[in-house]
């Protein structure tokens, strides 16, 4: 096994710094979202001047769980392409250096998937009045949460190490192929009631759009943060098992 | 109220615990993680601690070896 990839790296020295940065921007963005961004118009109302302002809509105060939903579901996509990456290298080498990186990208993923649900029940509640629905999206996200679950399954289900990092490895990278298709999903099939954030045009206006990106910066960036914590803590138990395991042979 | 306001704070305000909820909840799951990762950091001090006195037992074991010899 390579060593360096046992190793804390350099990038650890500004780990507690980049965690600090996310949570600062994180919450100048939601404090944006709630100050700057403006209300999204819902139904028709007869209009009446409200603080020197004309409202003909209803105003959707609920929206706001979009600048901090879409974050958190972007981030657990983004951390599941590092697990299909370091289940590729692990293929590639054998080393489990690269299997540790993608069960911890896979356990913060699992993290932000739990996140991303339970910011989005409370938007289905209110706004579909049922706690969930089985619509394209929120069903192929569920499918992506019970495949991440069966990935930590499958690893207590091998005790011999290489089989269970070549196991886990290969269905890491089944589990990614999910993370586009849920993605995709609300274009491949228009019905769908969720919107498409992403696209070419834009539908958000720059009032709402930069405290989107900022409040989407960081939350990627603590879940950069909390990756590489966990991932050293995760490096320092193997090193003890190994130690442990070398002093066994030495008695 | 007025029918009107009533209708627009209607729609404003009843979503607010919803919004606030998940907002949370995020933190909450973020901070369940932070504890995980603290709790294996402790269980991995506890296990250097058991290595460092299982060394030390050794070392000693080969002193008193070499002692005799």
């Amino acid at each position: 096994m390579n060593k360096k990839l046992l190793e804390a790296s350099k990038v650890d020295r500004y780990v507690p710094a980049v965690l600090v940065a996310g949570a600062l921007i994180s919450a100048l963005g939601f404090v944006l979202a709630f100050t700057v961004a403006p209300l999204v118009h819902g139904a028709a109302v007869t209009p009446e001047l409200i603080a020197g302002q004309l409202v003909a809509n209803q105003l959707l105060f609920s929206q706001k769980i979009f600048y901090f939903h879409v974050p958190v579901a972007m981030s657990s996509f983004i951390a599941l392409i590092f697990t299909a990456f370091y289940g590729v290298r692990y293929l590639m080498t054998r080393d489990e250096g690269y299997d540790v990186r993608a069960k911890t990208a896979t356990e913060v993923a699992v993290v932000f998937m739990i996140a991303t649900m339970v910011t989005g029940v409370p938007w289905t509640r209110f706004e579909w009045g049922v706690w969930w629905s089985w619509e394209p999206r929120l069903t192929t996200y569920l499918i992506l949460i019970l495949m991440a679950i069966a990935y930590f399954i499958l690893r207590t289900a091998f005790s011999d190490s290489e089989k269970r990092c070549s196991y886990a490895s290969v269905f890491g990278i089944i589990m990614f192929i999910d993370a586009p298709i849920c993605f995709m999903i609300t274009r491949l099939i228009p019905s769908s009631t969720h919107p498409v954030v992403f696209r070419t045009d834009s539908g958000l206006p720059p009032d709402m759009l930069v405290p989107f990106l900022i409040c989407m910066l960081g939350i990627v960036l603590i879940a950069f943060a909390l990756y590489r914590v966990r991932l050293r803590q995760s490096l320092l138990s193997l090193r003890i098992e190994r130690l442990k395991e070398e002093l066994d042979e030495l008695e | 109220m007025n029918e009107i306001l009533n209708s627009v704070y209607g729609a404003v305000l009843p979503s607010a615990p919803y919004v606030i909820a998940a907002y949370a909840l995020i933190w909450v799951a973020l901070f369940v993680f932070v504890a995980i990762v603290i709790r294996g950091f402790k269980k991995s001090e506890s296990d250097i601690a058991l290595l460092e006195e299982r060394v030390e037992e050794l070392r000693t074991q080969k002193e008193a070896a070499e002692k005799e010899r």
